[in-house]
C-alpha cells in the first residue's frame, strides 16, 4: 500500500516535467495516444483474466489473487498517467479517484471487508455490494426476493459489522482473535481451544449493546412495512453465516430463537444467543476438520417478522433419499414448521411429480394431534389440534401444486436442488422461510468415479472452453435472435450460435447454456458466473448435432455433451456437498472484482460520464479511453495541422461523405498520395467493411429531401448540445490502424460513431455503434430511433435506446462475422441518413424495416 | 501400475491449501482415479511408505519440505512414480532444476483444470 502511495505520489509530481503538448508534433502526440490504448487494453485484459478464473476450471490461490490486484493497480495508474500525458494534465483529479477504489481494494485484501458497511440492513435493501456482510442464509432471501419476486417474511439483517462492534466493545476481541489462530493452526492443542471457546461463549450471552445497535434495531423496525400500519409483529432471530454455503451440511449448525419481542432489548437478547451459537463446540470442530484452512468466521443475524402460520413445512425440491427420481417432497405439520423440522410429531407427506408439467403422485395424511403455535408470551407452545382438522391433509391440492412450483423455480434458479422451509399464514398466502442447498443423506449410493458413462451413453459434442462449471440437463432451446428468447422453457439448455448477453433475462430459468462460438471472457460469461448458469462456449459444430426439444445433458466440467438424460451425472451434481465457489479464495476474487469490473460509465451520451463518479478501475479506464478519443478527435480538426504532418487524409470516395482519415498505423497503404486516399487504399479492416456497405448500390441517397419549416427550426432548437460542443462539428472523422476504426459521421443534425475493432482473434473484436439526432421533430425522430433499433436487433446487436438516441453493441465474434455486420451497418448509416423525414406513421416504420431487411434501398425514393 | 481393479491409477495430492486437494480429489475420482489428498507432505510421505501409488500432484513451496524434496522422498518409495509440481510461485530456474530432477511436469497456477488433466492423463499411460 506505502508502495502505491509513493508512486502516486512520484508520478503526480513528475506531472508538468514532461513537455506541455501544445509543443508536441502531431506525431509525438499520437504516440502518447497509442500509449493510452495500450496500457488500457492491458488493464481490461487482466480483469478479463481475473473473471475467467471464477469459471471454477482454473486452480488459482491467494497469493495469485494478490500479485494480479498489484499488476492490475499498476496498470490502471500508467492509464491515468499516460491519459495527462496526453491531455496537459487535464485529470489529475483522476488520481484521488484511483487512489479511493485502490485503497478500498487492499482493504479487501487484508480480510477486513465484513467489518466495513452499515450495521443494519433491511432485506430489501441487500444489493451486491453488501453480500459479503449479510452471510448465506440472508443473501438467499434477499436473492429470492429481487430476482425471483417470490413472497418472503420482511425482515432486516444485523450484518457482520455489528458482531465485530459488539466483540470490539464487549473488549473480547483479544480471545476471539487468539481464537481463531487456533482454529488456522493444525498443532493447536484441543484444550486450549475448548477453555477458550467456553470462556467467550459465556462471555457473550453477557455483553452489553454497543452504542446505537438498540437504536438502529428499533429504526430497522420501524422502517418496516407492517410496522407502517401500525402492527408490533414478533420476530424470528436466525443465525446468517457466509460459510454455510461453502459446505452444505455446516447448514443448521447454529441457534435460532423465535417469536421474540418487538423490543430491541429482546432482539439483542435474541441477537447475542445467535452469536454465542459460532462458539459452539460442535461448531468450532467443524471448523477445524471440515472448513479446515477457509480463514476467519464472523456471523450476521437475519431478523425476520414471525408468520403467524396455518400450516407450515419443509419441501425438497429432490427426493433426497433418493436423488435419482424427478419428485419434488413436501412435508407438512398445523402451525409452525419447527415441529416438522424436530421430526417428533407425525406429519403429512406429499409426493408431486416434475415431470409433464406438475402432478401429485403420492399423498400420505397422519393423524396430526398436536402442533406448534406463536405463544403470545413469546416462544412457541404446543397445542391440540381441533378434532376437525387432525386426519385433514393440511395443505389443499392447489397449495401443494403451488408449493412445488416455488421448489422448481427455487431449484432452477439456484442450479442446486433446495430445502425450502415455508409457511401458510392465516390469508392462506405462501411464504418462503429460507432456501438452502439440499443435503442429500450420506447413506444415499452415490457413484464419484464416472469414467464408464462413455460406454452407456452416446456423446454428441465434446470440447469447447468451459465459462462456468457445473452440470446441466434438459430439453434443448436453440436460441438464434432475440425474439427467440421469448419462449425460453424453465429447466432447458439454451444452445446458440455465439454468446450474447442478452441471455440474461433466462438465465436463472435454464439449465445450461451451450453456444458455437464464444469465450470465457464474454459479458454472458461473467453473468454466467454470476448465476452460476453451467455454460460451454466455443463448442465446434454444436447446432448441426441438436434440434429444438431433444433431450441433453451437459457436463461443463468435464466439456461433454451427452445425448439424454444422464441420471449418474444428476445424481452426482445434486449429491455434491462440496461449492468451491463459495470457498474463500473464490469469495475473495469475487469480491476484488465487484469493485474493479462492474462499469457504471455506460456511455458518454446519455449517462453521468464524469472523473467523479467513476467508482471502479473499469470505469476509470472507459473514462480515459473516451477522453483519449476526444483529444484525438479534436486534433483531427485541426486540418492544417494535420495535412502538414501527412498522417491526415482527404478520402475520395464515389459518395458524397467527406471524411478525414487519420492513420495511426497499417489503415492507408503507402502508395496512397500525399493528400488524400481513395477507397482502394484503405487497409484498416473494419473501416473498409463500413465503407463497402456504405457504398452499395443504392443505399447512399444524394437527393436533398424535403424539410418543412418547422423541422427546420426544431433542429436548429434540438440538435444536441453535446454533440454540437466542439468535437463533433468539424468534420466526419475516421482514426483508423489496420485493426480498428473510430469514425464519426455528422450528417446535417444527426451523428454517428462507430467504434469497432476487428482482428483475426475473436475475444478482441467488438463494435460500438451509437446514433442520435435529427433534423425533425421528435416523434419523427424517434420513430427513426426505433426504425434503427429494430434494424439493428434483426442483425443481432445488442440495442438500447432512449428517446432519439440509440447505441448498439456486439463483440466476440470471429473476424468475417464482424465484417459483415460493419458492412451492414455501413449500409444502414447510408440508408436512415435523411430518413427521420419520411417517418410520418409508425406504419412506414414497419414498412421501411422490411425494406432494409430485403435488401431494397431504394424504397426511400418511392 | 498399481492394481486395483477397475480404477486408471493411484494419484496423490499434496497441497497445503485444504481447498485445493478438495477439488482435485472431486475432479480425478470423477474421472475414474484413486485419489488421496494431503495437507502435509510429511503425511503424504509417511502414506506413501506403505502405500502404492502411480502419481504424485505436488505443490511446490511447502512449511514442512519444498515440492522437489517430495519428489525425491517418493521416488524411494516408488521410482516410476511420476511426479506433476504445481506453483504459485514460478522462476525459470525453479522449473528447469525440477526437470532436470525428473520432475514429470512443472505446472504455474493459475492453471486450467484442463491443462491438469491432461498431464495425469499422459502420466497414467506413460508418456512423456
Amino acid at each position: 500500500m506505502t508502495f502505491f502511495k509513493e508512486l502516486v505520489d512520484k508520478i503526480k509530481g513528475a506531472i508538468g516535467l514532461g513537455a506541455p503538448t501544445s509543443t508536441l508534433t502531431i506525431r509525438e502526440k499520437f504516440e502518447r495516444f497509442k500509449n493510452v490504448l495500450k496500457c488500457n487494453q492491458t488493464a481490461l485484459e487482466i480483469i478479463a483474466d481475473m473473471g475467467e478464473k471464477l469459471s471454477g476450471d482454473y486452480i488459482f490461490d491467494r497469493h495469485y489473487i494478490e500479485a494480479t490486484v498489484d499488476e492490475l493497480s499498476e496498470t490502471v495508474l500508467r492509464c491515468v498517467h499516460a491519459l495527462n500525458a496526453l491531455c496537459d494534465n487535464k485529470y489529475t483529479h483522476l488520481y484521488d479517484v484511483y487512489e479511493r477504489i485502490h485503497d478500498r481494494l487492499m482493504k479487501i485484501l487484508s480480510g477486513r471487508e465484513d467489518r466495513e458497511g452499515p450495521p443494519i440492513l433491511l432485506l430489501n435493501e441487500i444489493t451486491k455490494s453488501y453480500f459479503g456482510i449479510v452471510g448465506g442464509k440472508a443473501l438467499h432471501l434477499a436473492k429470492i426476493i429481487n430476482d425471483l419476486s417470490l413472497p418472503v417474511p420482511e425482515g432486516f439483517v444485523i450484518t457482520t459489522r455489528s458482531y465485530h462492534d459488539v466483540i470490539g466493545f464487549s473488549e473480547l476481541a483479544p480471545k476471539v482473535d487468539r481464537l481463531e489462530g487456533l482454529i488456522a493452526s493444525p498443532v493447536a492443542s484441543a484444550e486450549e481451544i475448548e477453555k477458550l471457546r467456553k470462556e467467550i461463549r459465556e462471555s457473550i450471552y453477557k455483553i452489553e449493546p454497543p452504542p446505537h445497535l438498540l437504536e438502529e434495531i428499533e429504526e430497522a423496525m420501524s422502517k418496516l412495512e407492517i410496522a407502517k400500519k401500525d402492527k408490533k409483529p414478533f420476530f424470528a432471530v436466525r443465525s446468517s453465516a457466509q460459510e454455510e454455503d461453502m459446505d452444505f451440511s455446516f447448514a443448521g449448525q447454529f441457534d435460532s430463537v423465535l417469536n421474540v419481542k418487538p423490543e430491541p432489548e429482546a432482539i439483542f437478547e435474541a441477537y447475542k444467543k445467535v452469536i454465542a451459537s459460532l462458539f459452539a463446540k460442535n461448531v468450532i470442530e467443524y471448523r477445524r476438520t471440515v472448513l479446515e484452512g477457509e480463514g476467519q468466521m464472523s456471523i450476521a443475524a437475519l431478523c425476520q417478522v414471525m408468520v403467524d402460520a396455518k400450516a407450515s413445512g419443509v419441501l425438497y425440491s429432490t427426493d433426497p433419499l433418493n436423488p435419482a427420481t424427478d419428485d419434488i417432497v413436501i412435508v407438512a405439520n398445523w402451525g409452525q414448521g419447527e415441529s416438522v423440522v424436530d421430526g417428533k410429531m407425525p406429519t403429512d407427506s406429499f409426493r408431486v411429480s416434475k415431470v409433464d408439467g406438475m402432478k401429485i403422485v403420492e399423498k400420505k395424511v397422519a393423524k396430526k394431534k398436536e402442533g406448534l403455535f406463536l405463544s403470545p408470551k413469546g416462544g412457541l407452545e404446543k397445542r391440540e389440534i381441533p378434532k376437525e382438522l387432525q386426519d385433514k391433509p393440511c395443505l389443499s391440492d392447489e397449495q401443494i401444486i403451488s408449493l412445488a412450483r416455488i421448489g422448481k423455480k427455487l431449484e432452477s434458479y439456484f442450479k442446486h436442488p433446495q430445502d425450502v422451509e415455508w409457511a401458510v399464514d392465516q390469508d392462506d398466502n405462501i411464504l418462503i422461510l429460507q432456501s438452502r442447498a439440499l443435503l442429500v443423506k450420506e447413506d444415499v449410493q452415490v457413484e464419484r468415479d464416472l469414467s464408464h458413462l462413455e460406454e452407456k451413453y452416446e456423446i454428441i459434442a465434446t470440447g469447447g472452453l468451459t465459462a462456468q462449471q457445473g452440470i446441466g440437463y434438459g430439453p434443448v432451446k436453440i436460441v438464434k435472435s432475440i425474439d427467440d428468447l421469448d419462449d425460453v422453457p424453465e429447466g432447458c439448455v439454451l444452445v446458440s450460435p455465439r454468446d450474447m448477453s442478452l441471455f440474461v433475462t433466462v438465465m436463472k430459468k435454464v439449465s445450461a447454456i451451450v453456444t458455437e462460438v464464444g469465450t470465457p471472457v464474454s459479458h454472458m460469461s461473467t453473468i454466467c458466473r454470476e448465476l452460476c448458469v453451467p455454460c460451454l462456449v466455443n463448442v465446434p459444430g454444436i447446432l448441426s448435432k441438436v434440434k429444438d426439444g431433444m433431450e441433453i445433458t451437459v457436463d461443463a466440467e468435464d466439456q461433454k455433451i451427452y445425448k439424454g438424460k444422464v441420471k449418474e451425472l444428476l445424481i452426482y451434481r445434486n449429491s455434491q456437498c462440496l461449492n468451491v465457489f463459495e470457498s474463500s479464495d473464490f469469495r475473495l476474487l469475487r469480491r476484488v472484482l465487484g469493485e474493479v469490473s462492474r462499469l457504471n460509465l455506460v456511455d458518454p451520451l446519455i449517462e453521468d460520464f464524469r472523473m467523479d463518479k467513476c467508482e471502479t478501475y473499469h470505469d476509470i479506464l472507459r473514462f480515459i479511453h473516451e477522453k483519449a478519443v476526444n483529444e484525438l478527435i479534436e486534433l483531427g480538426r485541426d486540418e492544417q495541422k494535420l495535412l502538414k504532418g501527412h498522417i491526415t487524409k482527404r478520402l475520395e470516395l464515389p459518395i458524397p461523405a467527406g471524411i478525414l482519415c487519420i492513420d495511426l498505423g497499417g489503415g492507408i497503404s503507402k502508395d496512397a498520395p500525399e493528400d488524400y486516399c481513395e477507397f482502394k487504399h484503405i487497409t484498416s479492416i473494419p473501416f473498409k467493411a463500413l465503407l463497402h456497405g456504405m457504398m452499395t448500390p443504392g443505399v447512399w441517397h444524394t437527393d436533398v429531401m424535403e424539410v418543412s419549416f418547422r423541422d427546420m427550426v426544431t433542429s436548429i432548437i434540438n440538435a444536441p448540445t453535446d454533440a454540437l460542443d466542439g468535437q463533433y462539428s468539424g468534420h466526419n472523422i475516421a482514426i483508423i490502424t489496420r485493426e480498428y476504426v473510430n469514425l464519426s459521421l455528422r450528417f446535417g443534425y444527426h451523428f454517428n460513431i462507430v467504434d469497432a475493432y476487428c482482428s483475426d482473434f475473436p475475444r478482441d473484436n467488438h463494435i460500438y455503434f451509437r446514433f442520435l439526432g435529427g433534423a425533425t421533430d421528435i416523434t419523427k425522430r424517434s420513430r427513426r430511433a426505433k426504425l434503427i433499433a429494430e434494424i439493428l436487433r434483426a442483425y443481432d446487436l445488442n440495442v438500447k435506446t432512449k428517446g432519439d438516441v440509440v447505441t448498439a453493441r456486439m463483440g466476440n465474434m470471429p473476424r468475417q462475422d464482424m465484417e459483415y455486420h460493419l458492412e451492414i451497418l455501413g449500409r444502414l448509416i447510408g440508408f436512415t441518413r435523411q430518413l427521420d423525414v419520411h417517418m410520418e406513421s409508425d406504419e412506414v416504420v414497419e414498412l421501411y424495416r422490411d425494406a432494409f431487411l430485403r435488401g431494397d434501398y431504394e424504397i426511400t425514393r418511392r | 501400475m498399481v492394481d486395483n481393479g477397475e480404477s486408471l491409477a493411484k494419484l496423490i495430492i499434496i497441497d497445503d491449501e485444504p481447498i485445493v486437494g478438495k477439488r482435485l480429489k472431486q475432479v480425478f475420482t470423477k474421472l475414474g482415479y484413486q485419489v488421496e489428498t494431503f495437507t502435509n507432505p510429511l503425511v503424504a510421505l509417511e502414506y506413501m511408505k506403505s502405500n502404492p501409488f502411480d502419481i504424485v500432484v505436488t505443490d511446490f513451496k511447502m512449511e514442512e519440505m519444498d515440492g522437489m524434496e517430495v519428489l525425491k522422498r517418493a521416488r524411494q518409495f516408488n521410482p516410476d512414480a511420476r511426479v506433476i509440481i504445481i506453483t504459485g510461485y514460478a522462476k525459470p530456474e525453479t522449473a528447469k532444476e525440477a526437470f532436470k530432477s525428473g520432475v514429470f511436469d512443472f505446472m504455474v497456477k493459475p492453471f486450467r483444470l484442463e491443462e491438469l488433466k491432461e498431464a495425469v492423463q499422459r502420466a497414467a499411460q506413460g508418456k512423456d
